[in-house]
């Protein structure tokens, strides 16, 4: 394993590729109990279309996160009990471009990293296991219909993608799912579950070595597979629609604004990227913002205001929400103090606030191990180094920020997305 | 270990020093009774205490002063425990030999906390009325929107039907017409009585000494009366009787709850019984809702068990098809009368302990995680530590469980349903 140091965020990390191809990521954190370990596949919701040995294949919306809920399923053991016993708790979930499958716990550690590496390696799925899963995940979509700040996301992604596969839901559809088959499930697990195609991050008081040593026994070579997700999507920087709104029960208009930005160039200028992005999501209307203090003086915004600058494969966008009473009111608030930035800049002792506090908060961090985990996972499967992304601050300029609000916070570049209450009948 | 420090009547320091995080933190409470008078007020007062201090007139300075400290973050502390309801201020930061060489991180903020807590805004004797209003409408905002979580939502309906005149009925944000019902002027007599006459409980983990910390806190101890306020001891939840409730608002899934009650409380002695009982039933992936209703009859995706020690009460969620959810509560009470009979396998057993024994082994792993396991602790009177926690839950064995399980009775429950059910 390879030690390395990162001196912005003090942490000392060990790192390996085995030959079958799985990238190994262990922080070793004496003196505590707790012990995380997560294992992630570069595989999401997007990957819907892709090419396996040649042949073009294209699977059925939500079909990443059915396999997730059907890796749990092993031919001769129960996966959670398996766990539990070890006092373990296993998890996982699917995002956009990754699925994720992770447990902690204080002993058997090497146990439970065993039975991670084997079930999630294994893929085992019948029909009746299918048709069993579409009852559940059927309840999970009604639950998610239900959950407003994850509609009101899901309605701005539509609004703003005209190809990009973020405008489907993570979850799929009632019918979408209706379609999934053992055979399609094999082939997402076969095409994308390859080592070569994962990443192991454990976190906790642990042997890098004998980390590296259970990972190389679960996955000894090489996948014979090929496959390939492109990834790659025709997008502008318009949205496909400025403006979608629509009834639920809540108690307050809810709404979520998305401006479109240019994907991130791989690297260290990726990380460039992002850090600028989200000082200028801090300069525009965070707390420190004289935007932030009028809005919420005058009622616009409460607690439930934020935002910040988010990116996943060839995508990135700034999105800013809440709850409020006048969403136009603050939109036209918000592209207001963007014209403004834009014209003047912020100053030299605002931005080095906004830096120290970033960095503050990037090392604080580093003690959620769980998030750790996740992060380093969905980094890392994009090709970005984690440890890194407190870097790039320090060279940030003002005209750096100044030049992208100017850019990025204009009309053009925007949509809004708005949930209002429905009249609401008790009994 | 734990150093306990007397800093005044009434106002005590409990200090973990601990040099495995890169970050510390720190917690005032002030202690309340949690009734019906005072739940606004002490819910609302951290929020206009953050809203700005002498030397940081608003909420932008305050902001900025934090955003110096690299991004030390202080927010309101509002907590239920028991009978009892606190509130203060909660601060984590990054440690100082994370800092560029020479800043100074704790002192100038535990200078800076003192403040906010200490030198309000005031004007005419009283809290400005542009903040408090601005709170109220926040926290207002915050109560109704807890209509946007169906779950939670009909888990706090559940309970302020169930509980009827136990303070567990009482929304610990206080309710819509409490709040609105707060002026800057009894907002700020609330204040000086909270400052003067509250025990006041005050955590630290960090890498500085208890002396050290209690000497930079000391301002809090000054401007105190030689009258504490009381404190109502902690009760058994006790009511009786059977209800069941119907709402109807447009969704797509119903929601379930079912309020159980049970007479053993964080302080009877078959308590970790009692706690093991709920876990085997409906915490974790293994547990006998989970893996009956949902994984073996796919009746649902979301089932499970809450049981707040502190009151004897055992809540049972679940989000379903509407006309799925008059099965899934047979199937409920046919798993509790599965416990009480005893019909659970040693693994299911085993399972549930290891499960309890894990998350009280790595309580010490987050400060936030001690942070909220001593104040409960200690709020509640019964002090125990995670080991002697532990000790207990190892010694549990099945008839206990069982036993446990014969206690609990089911006392309400609570439908949320669509419009055209």
């Amino acid at each position: 394993m390879k030690k390395l140091y990162y001196p912005r965020v003090c942490e000392t990390v060990y790192e390996d590729t085995l030959s079958s191809g799985l990238r190994i990521v262990v922080v070793p954190k004496a003196g505590h109990e707790k012990k995380y370990a997560y294992l992630a596949a570069n595989f999401g919701s997007i990957d819907r279309a892709f090419l396996r040995g040649g042949k073009a294949e294209t699977v059925p919306m939500g079909i990443a996160h059915f396999l997730e809920h059907k890796l749990f399923d092993m031919p001769d053991y129960d996966v959670s009990e398996a766990f539990s016993l070890r006092g373990a708790s296993p998890n996982a979930f699917t995002s956009y471009d990754i699925t994720a499958y992770h447990f902690s716990c204080t002993e058997h550690f090497d146990e439970c990293l065993k039975i991670l590496l084997e079930f999630v390696g294994t893929g085992y799925f019948t029909e009746a296991s299918v048709q069993k899963e579409l009852g559940i995940i059927g309840q999970e979509i009604d639950m998610a219909d239900d959950e407003p700040d994850s509609r009101c996301f899901e309605m701005l992604m539509e609004n703003m993608y005209a190809s990009h596969p973020v405008r489907e839901r993570i979850l799929g559809t009632h019918a979408s799912i209706a379609q999934i088959t053992p055979e399609m499930l094999r082939t997402c697990h076969s095409a994308f579950y390859r080592p070569d195609n994962m990443l192991l991050c454990v976190v906790g008081d642990v042997d890098p070595d004998e980390v590296r040593r259970i990972a190389a026994e679960a996955f000894p070579e090489r996948s014979d597979e090929c496959a390939e997700a492109p990834r790659k999507w025709q997008e502008d920087m318009t949205c496909r629609t400025a403006y979608s709104e629509q009834t639920m029960s809540v108690a307050k208009t809810m709404f979520q604004l998305g401006f479109k930005c240019e994907p991130l160039l791989p690297g260290m200028e990726g990380l460039r990227q992002e850090a600028v992005g989200g000082l200028a999501a801090e300069a525009l209307f965070g707390e420190t913002s004289p935007l932030y203090l009028r809005l919420y003086r005058q009622g616009l915004i409460d607690y439930s205001f934020g935002g910040g600058f988010e990116n996943l494969s060839a995508l990135a966008f700034l999105s800013i929400g809440g709850d409020t009473e006048n969403p136009e009111a603050v939109r036209d608030a918000i592209l207001q103090a963007a014209r403004q930035i834009a014209a003047d800049g912020i100053g030299q002792d605002a931005l080095s606030r906004l830096k120290r506090a970033s960095v503050g908060r990037h090392i604080r961090a580093m003690d959620n191990f769980a998030s750790v985990c996740a992060q380093v996972c969905m980094y890392g499967l994009s090709g970005y180094d984690y440890f890194r992304t407190a870097e790039p601050f320090d060279g940030i300029r003002s005209e750096d920020i100044q030049e992208f609000i100017g850019r990025v916070i204009t009309p053009e570049r925007m949509s809004t997305a708005i949930i209002r209450p429905s009249k609401e009948e008790e009994s | 270990m734990i150093k306990t420090i007397p800093m005044a009547p009434g106002v005590t320091l409990r200090c973990f020093s601990d040099s495995r995080f890169k970050q510390g933190c720190l917690s005032i409470q002030y202690l309340r009774p949690m009734c019906n008078e005072e739940a606004a007020q002490n819910a609302l007062l951290p929020s206009i205490l953050l809203s700005g201090c002498a030397s940081a007139p608003d909420m932008r300075e305050i902001s900025l002063r934090l955003a110096d400290l690299y991004g030390a973050s202080v927010v309101p502390l509002v907590r239920r425990v028991g009978n009892i309801q606190t509130t203060g201020l909660y601060c984590s930061f990054i440690e100082e030999q994370y800092a560029m060489a020479g800043d100074r991180i704790l002192a100038p903020l535990a200078d800076f906390l003192c403040e906010l807590l200490l030198r309000p805004v005031l004007q005419d004797g009283a809290f400005r009325a542009d903040y408090v209003e601005s709170e109220k409408a926040n926290q207002i905002s915050s109560v109704e929107a807890q209509l946007n979580d169906k779950r939670a939502y009909t888990q706090q309906q559940l309970l302020l039907k169930m509980c009827g005149d136990d303070s567990f009925s009482i929304p610990a944000t206080g309710t819509v017409e409490e709040i609105a019902k707060i002026t800057p002027q009894s907002a700020c007599n609330h204040y000086h009585r909270v400052l003067e006459e509250s025990p006041i409980e005050i955590f630290y983990l960090g890498t500085q000494s208890a002396q050290t910390v209690a000497s930079l806190l000391q301002p809090l101890t000054e401007h105190r009366s030689d009258r504490l306020s009381a404190l109502p001891a902690h009760t058994a939840f006790s009511g009786e009787g059977f209800a069941e409730y119907t709402q109807h608002l447009p969704v797509t899934q119903g929601k379930l709850c079912m309020g159980f009650s049970t007479p053993i409380t964080i302080r009877d002695p078959a308590y970790p019984a009692m706690y093991v009982l709920s876990v085997l039933y409906g915490g974790g992936m293994t547990n006998k809702l989970f893996t009956q209703i949902r994984e073996k009859q796919s009746l649902c995706y979301d089932i499970g068990a809450l049981y707040v020690d502190s009151k004897g009460i055992l809540l049972v969620s679940a989000g379903a098809d509407f006309e799925k959810c008059a099965l899934i509560r047979q199937k409920v009470l046919r798993q509790l009368t599965a416990c009480c009979d005893g019909d659970f396998t040693a693994s299911e057993l085993d399972c549930a302990k290891q499960s309890i024994l894990s998350a009280l082994r790595s309580v010490e792993d987050t400060p936030a995680g001690m942070e909220r396991f001593y104040c409960y602790q200690r709020l509640l009177g019964t002090n125990r530590t995670p080991e002697a926690l532990f000790r207990m839950i190892e010694a549990v064995d099945a008839a206990q469980v069982a036993e446990a399980a014969k206690t609990v009775s089911l006392h309400c429950v609570y439908e949320l349903k669509g419009e055209a059910q």
